[in-house]
């Protein structure tokens, strides 16, 4: 579904490259999580795959009908835009061509935020705006869900409804999901691959050998 | 007055319509940009024996995209806006220094009723019309461009051809405008009326209509008031924006302390 090939990317067009030789390729139905330290180019890479930045060097190529994103919590911080739930989910169900009523509707049941149609989205607490931000990005039924860092900002509880979400929009619809992930414990134990990040270069491994190679002996289950 | 009225009943329906994108967008103050802009094209057409609002109109346009251009190449706005605002300025008072425009332009500097005519009036009709034609034919992606213009760029709006779009709309409202109001406080009337209805914490529909209410009472409070005290609208209009938010402002504040009080 996403394939990069000698991928570089600099912000300025020369070196230093904050993405130097990428090579990946994520089939369908994978969940993969992206992990490295931050400035390692994980945003980075999200940007280049849904085609908000071009390539300097290299290709990447996303297969998908339609993409699902969430970006990251804190690009998003829009508390005092006068908008409802509502209005912000059938305006983009209509700008995709999707039936707004319908859609919105079922991604509302879908993430658990039925009756907060008509609350406006900066009284929202961080769990609910993560999930109307999740809710967004599922109008229009995505094969590919790019969330940005699903836990930044949510209490623990709210952290695992979107994971346990998260795992059945994988699982049981087979919507392909690619991570930015800094929450190495919910990687490891959704994840079916990880894509390690480090200083601009990056390798695929799954969750086991990443644990073997990285963890501390405590984060390995 | 019968066309000084319609103008600015026109007025007072676009200028929010318009003015609540850019507000929220926190580009309020292209207004005050576009409006040197309009008065330029003013003198433009002026200089050349052309009808000053279409000059404004077609100057006004292509200083907005200019602006959007600009924006590609340098990120800071404000920067962008004062480069703009030096061109127009610069054209107007320049072209207005040579003495060759034959008609005073103080009524555009500071609003005059008495300058509006029924060409212009037909011809503000016109680019209202189209402007709200416009406005509700782009309403979702306009709002998801002002809300999230990554979002809108990955749900394949085509984002900076509507910021274009939008600029001519602007253009259009700030050249109606200016005849009533005038260029040194025609921000005020894109920017006030949806200061005060965001006060309301209401959805973008329920604010976009509340922006439109405040600004249909601002202008013709404005307009009436002005008239029997004799002295120019376009000030005056702007007393009564900012009288009208402070009102709003200390009425919810009330409604707040009554609310607690019952608890």
């Amino acid at each position: 579904m996403i394939t990069a090939q000698g991928l570089y990317f600099s912000y300025t067009n020369s070196p230093p490259y904050a993405l130097a030789g990428i090579e990946l390729s994520i089939n369908a139905g994978e969940y993969i999580s992206v992990v490295g330290d931050n400035g390692s180019g994980k945003s980075t890479l999200m940007r280049l795959i849904l085609g908000l930045l071009r390539p300097t060097r290299g290709t990447v190529e996303t297969r998908a009908e339609r993409i699902g994103y969430v970006p990251q919590r804190s690009d998003y911080a829009r508390r005092d835009f006068p908008l409802t739930v509502g209005e912000m989910l059938r305006s983009y169900a209509r700008i995709i061509k999707a039936d707004a009523k319908a859609e919105t509707a079922g991604v509302l049941a879908l993430t658990g935020m039925q009756g907060h149609e008509r609350s406006l989205v900066g009284d929202l607490s961080g769990g609910e705006s993560q999930r109307t931000r999740l809710a967004r990005a599922l109008i229009g039924s995505p094969e590919l869900l790019i969330f940005d860092e699903p836990s930044t900002g949510i209490d623990r509880g709210s952290q695992e409804e979107i994971y346990g979400l998260l795992r059945r929009l994988n699982r049981e619809r087979g919507i392909t999901i690619v991570s930015v992930e800094h929450n190495l414990t919910a990687a490891m134990a959704n994840s079916t691959l990880i894509y390690h990040l480090h200083g601009g270069h990056g390798h695929s491994c799954t969750p086991e050998q990443y644990a073997e190679e990285f963890l501390k002996p405590g984060l390995k289950s | 007055m019968q066309n000084a009225l319609a103008v600015s009943l026109i007025i007072a329906v676009l200028c929010p319509c318009i003015g609540v994108f850019l507000v929220l967008r926190r580009y309020a103050m292209i207004g005050d940009t576009l409006s040197h802009a309009s008065l330029a094209g003013i003198a433009i057409s002026l200089s050349v024996g052309g009808t000053p609002l279409v000059g404004a109109f077609l100057f006004t346009a292509a200083c907005g995209a200019l602006i959007e251009y600009l924006r590609a190449h340098i990120k800071n706005a404000d920067l962008v806006l004062s480069v703009v605002l030096a061109l127009c300025v610069g054209a107007a008072v320049t072209i207005m220094s040579t003495g060759r425009l034959g008609v005073s332009v103080e009524g555009f500097m500071f609003g005059s009723i008495l300058t509006v005519t029924r060409g212009d009036t037909l011809l503000a009709l016109g680019l209202c019309v189209a402007s709200v034609v416009t406005l509700i034919a782009l309403y979702d992606r306009l709002l998801f461009i002002a809300y999230d213009e990554e979002a809108a760029q990955i749900a394949g709006v085509r984002v900076r051809l509507f910021n274009y779009v939008f600029s001519i709309l602007t253009a259009a409202a700030v050249s109606v405008a200016i005849r009533i109001v005038g260029v040194l406080v025609l921000s005020s009337m894109i920017a006030l009326p949806v200061a005060a209805a965001l006060q309301l914490g209401r959805g973008f529909k329920a604010t976009l209509a509340f922006s439109v209410i405040f600004s249909v009472i601002d202008i013709m409070a404005g307009l009436f008031l002005s008239y029997y005290l004799n002295v120019a609208p376009g000030g005056f209009t702007a007393l009564v924006s900012v009288a009208v938010l402070f009102i709003v402002i200390i009425g919810k504040n009330i409604v707040k302390a009554v609310k607690r009080g019952k608890q």
